[in-house]
């Protein structure tokens, strides 16, 4: 009894948000009845998938009061290098990976160390990263969209299917096991809220701070070489412009999946949701033959209403108080 | 009283009553002033000074009482705005200072001159103003430096620059010296004597007797939110308002609480000569097992930074510590290892996770003890040291899952210290124990240091709450300017030899 409420209240953002994605569901597959078929919800989780895996680890950069915004070139860097590694080099594809993640971390790494030790805030620090690491994507594929036709078992992390399920879908959700381990039952994930919710507070009970946020840089720098690796799989291309702008749809799977951007607390399933809702939208978009500008317009809907839900404001309450103020102010006089 | 003419005064309240939904902070208290004199308001922490201050200046509104400040009724809707607007400027040390600004612009904001005719700043004419002020009154500033670059002295006096651009009255100066050095004090006090000159009226708050003997044409006395007496000329003597602030005779609980000599006992830690450039001076101590140190002193004494140097947050120049008998150089990690527990000063800002539950917040301070070695929570066992601190100290409402920074002072001060606790605690560290909290709950904290203290746990105790040092230490250690200046280790202490010793008055001199 007393563990199934606290499985409720601790889960309530999720809960919620289910609500809310299965309100959705039940309006797109009224208006229209291709919605509701296997196929097409497969198709919607295969398109979030590279977002829904970045997630998984740029999430901790929010939950410890940052920001991380290298996300998308990292992924874009990551397969380049990659196919660099397999196709120009010759290894082996397993050596190859590796070699990618292990740069990535690197660079998550270096990007934790400028933000603590050099106290250059995330935003810029990551900017800066965004910026650079799309100049060497750039620079080591020479501008071009390389084209990946082997070796064929890389390929089939992007194109295999298993029960007839895309293998990315399946990665997705294997790094959203994993993450929501990591924060909700480990140490390293009670240390990060604790650095996003206070960081003198935490330092004093012994924590520390730059450990943990390099930790949350590498990680985070980690999974965007996942899904850059996934990614170059799957569209079987390497391109420095593969990603743009998807770091944005990163935060915003983050916030409406009810994590603050101001630190303490984090919900990656929530993420997750939030990721699929947007997937969603713009799938309705889709199969009501609706333009394509009208996605990012029905997207900037979503972010703003999804915020103002998680604030817990009431709309009304704001309006009285707005439009009582300039009579407040007059008897003030 | 005096009969005073109704226009010498430059303010008049009448019967100030305030209570924030709960015990009286302020109690038909009558507060006047003055033109230009130099008005000294005094009493201990919680007697209601800051209050009373935040009623005139419109920062919270009272519950009763008449305000006249030269000759306007305040209304009790009252602003901040409003009363800067009628000439009452309060110096702040340099929160209201913007610091990526010029002096110039600081001190014109929000009432720049504009080239005429036009919606642009002349900034010429701006520092051609800011300078005529500066030399008037002799101050060492540049219209154009950086508030950034500038000393905490120097913001001052731009603070009170900026007032009197705004054509104050009245100025309010809030322990105005408590981060200035001797001689910075000084000038400052040169500079209130200036400002008197010119008819302005300055309320000076502050713990410091010695300053408020030398500066002050009258004191007014509160004591538990209670007018208690208003001093003029030679009756302003420091041991006769220390003796008005404490105001009254041992109460039978508190002489009974006797100090208790420890030092017998096995020692648990051992500072020597200890030293922090411009913090610190030469401090040395013992304390043993089982003894609760007490340390008084004015704010800015050095109590926060011994205690912050011994736990291992900020790095000393020069000496030594031994905990248990070995060397020790503190960290934060390794204090907490070596079984230290530490209870800040700011409780909001350094003590509690606001956002995040009690169970997190007992959580993070024993990860050791509900983790597997690979890193993993077990939540049965945090959750059971949750249950136990809750019940040990009695938080209220006892559910683990109730965000911190929704519970009373009182229960967020006692998850910070349940926090420590549960872990084999041998040393404690408490500054300020029971700011913000309720009766009830300090008594609780009270009643838990004792019991700690029975079972052998070493406590250091910082306290500006004079009666609280004298209930709960075994010994008290005195600090001023970073030196400890007198050890009380037996009989009953009274809260005024403690308050004599932390202004520097030599014993016998005084009276």
């Amino acid at each position: 009894m007393k563990t199934k409420s606290a499985l409720f209240k601790d889960h309530m953002v999720e809960l919620r948000l289910f609500g809310v994605l299965l309100a959705l569901m039940v309006i797109l597959s009224l208006i229209s009845d291709r919605f509701l078929t296997v196929d097409n919800l497969t198709n919607v989780l295969w398109s979030v998938c590279l977002i829904g895996i970045m997630t998984t680890g740029a999430i901790y950069a929010p939950i410890t009061g940052g920001i991380d915004l290298s996300v998308a070139s990292m992924a874009a860097l990551a397969g380049i290098l990659a196919n660099v590694f397999m196709n120009t080099l010759g290894m082996n594809w397993i050596v190859a990976i590796v070699l990618t993640l292990i740069i990535g971390a690197g660079i998550g790494w270096l990007n934790g160390v400028v933000t603590t030790k050099f106290l250059v805030p995330a935003f810029i620090v990551t900017m800066a990263a965004k910026t650079y690491l799309f100049g060497v994507a750039m620079l080591v594929s020479n501008g071009d969209q390389i084209t990946i036709m082997q070796p064929a078992p890389f390929l089939q992390i992007g194109i295999g299917k298993f029960l007839g399920i895309p293998i990315p879908i399946y990665i997705m959700f294997a790094l959203v096991i994993v993450s929501h381990i990591l924060l909700k039952k480990t140490v390293f994930g009670r240390r990060a809220i604790a650095v996003g919710a206070n960081e003198v507070s935490a330092k004093l009970t012994g924590v520390n701070p730059d450990r943990t946020r390099i930790i949350v840089y590498t990680i985070s720098s980690v999974t965007a070489t996942i899904a850059g690796i996934v990614m170059a799989s799957l569209t079987q291309q390497a391109y420095a412009m593969n990603a743009t702008g998807y770091e944005l749809d990163v935060i915003t799977a983050i916030v409406v999946g009810g994590t603050s951007l101001m630190g303490g607390s984090g919900s990656v399933i929530g993420a997750l949701i939030g990721a699929v809702m947007v997937g969603f939208i713009n799938n309705g978009l889709n199969l009501l033959d609706m333009p394509s500008a009208y996605h990012p317009i029905a997207t900037g809907i979503v972010i703003l209403v999804a915020l103002i839900m998680n604030q817990g404001i009431s709309v009304p309450a704001v309006l009285k108080k707005w439009f009582a103020r300039p009579g407040a102010a007059e008897t003030a006089k | 009283m005096s009969n005073n003419v109704k226009s010498d005064l430059l303010l008049e309240c009448r019967g100030i009553d305030k209570n924030y939904n709960g015990p009286q902070v302020l109690d038909k208290v009558d507060f006047s002033l003055r033109r230009g004199e130099i008005h000294a308001l005094v009493g201990e922490n919680g007697a209601g000074k800051s209050t009373l201050i935040k009623i005139v200046t419109g920062i919270t509104n009272r519950n009763a009482g008449t305000i006249v400040f030269d000759g306007h009724e305040i209304p009790v809707e009252h602003n901040k705005n409003a009363s800067e607007k009628l000439g009452i400027a309060v110096i702040y040390q340099e929160l209201s200072l913007i610091h990526g600004m010029t002096v110039a612009q600081n001190i014109f904001l929000t009432k720049e001159p504009l080239l005429p005719g036009l919606p642009f700043i002349d900034i010429k004419k701006m520092n051609a103003m800011a300078q005529a002020m500066i030399e008037k009154y002799g101050f060492d500033l540049k219209p154009t430096d950086i508030i950034d670059k500038l000393p905490i002295a120097q913001r001052q006096t731009v603070e009170i620059l900026k007032a009197l651009s705004n054509k104050a009255s009245l100025m309010i100066m809030d322990e105005p010296t408590s981060s200035l050095t001797a001689k910075e004090s000084e000038r400052l006090f040169k500079i209130i004597r200036m400002l008197k000159d010119e008819g302005i009226t300055v309320v000076y708050i502050s713990h410091r007797m010695e300053e408020v003997y030398d500066l002050s044409d009258r004191v007014t006395v509160l004591r538990d939110g209670k007018l208690v007496s208003v001093l003029e000329g030679d009756e302003i003597t420091p041991a006769e308002i220390i003796r008005l602030m404490i105001g009254r005779e041992l109460t039978e609980d508190e002489s009974h609480h006797k100090m208790v000599d420890k030092r017998d006992r096995e020692a648990v830690l051992e500072v020597r000569d200890l030293c922090a450039e411009g913090k610190l001076n030469n401090i040395s101590f013992k304390l043993h097992k089982g003894e609760v140190l007490g340390f008084g002193g004015l704010v800015g004494s050095g109590r926060t930074e011994l205690m912050r140097a011994i736990y291992g947050i900020d790095a000393f120049d020069s000496g030594e510590i031994a905990y248990l008998g070995k060397p020790y150089s503190p960290t934060v990690e390794r204090s907490i290892a070596g079984g230290f527990g530490f209870v800040p000063e700011e409780r909001r800002l350094q003590g509690i996770m606001g956002g995040i539950s009690i169970t997190g917040n007992i959580g993070i301070a024993n990860l050791d003890s509900i983790s597997s070695p690979a890193g993993f929570i077990n939540s049965d066992k945090e959750l059971e040291r949750s249950h136990k601190a809750i019940s040990t100290l009695n938080i209220k409402p006892a559910n683990p899952d109730h965000l911190v920074g929704n519970l009373s002072g009182g229960n967020q001060q006692k998850v910070v210290v349940g926090k420590w606790l549960i872990r084999d605690l041998k040393l404690l560290i408490v500054d300020e124990p029971t700011v913000g909290v309720d009766i009830g709950a300090k008594e609780e904290m009270y009643q838990t240091i004792d019991r700690l203290s029975k079972e052998g746990v070493a406590v250091m105790v910082v306290s500006s709450d004079l009666p609280e040092l004298t209930r709960l230490s075994d010994r008290i250690i005195v600090l001023r300017k970073g030196r400890i200046i007198k050890e009380f280790t037996e009989g009953v202490v009274t809260e005024e030899e403690v308050l004599r010793a932390a202004s520097g008055i030599v014993e016998g001199s005084a009276k």
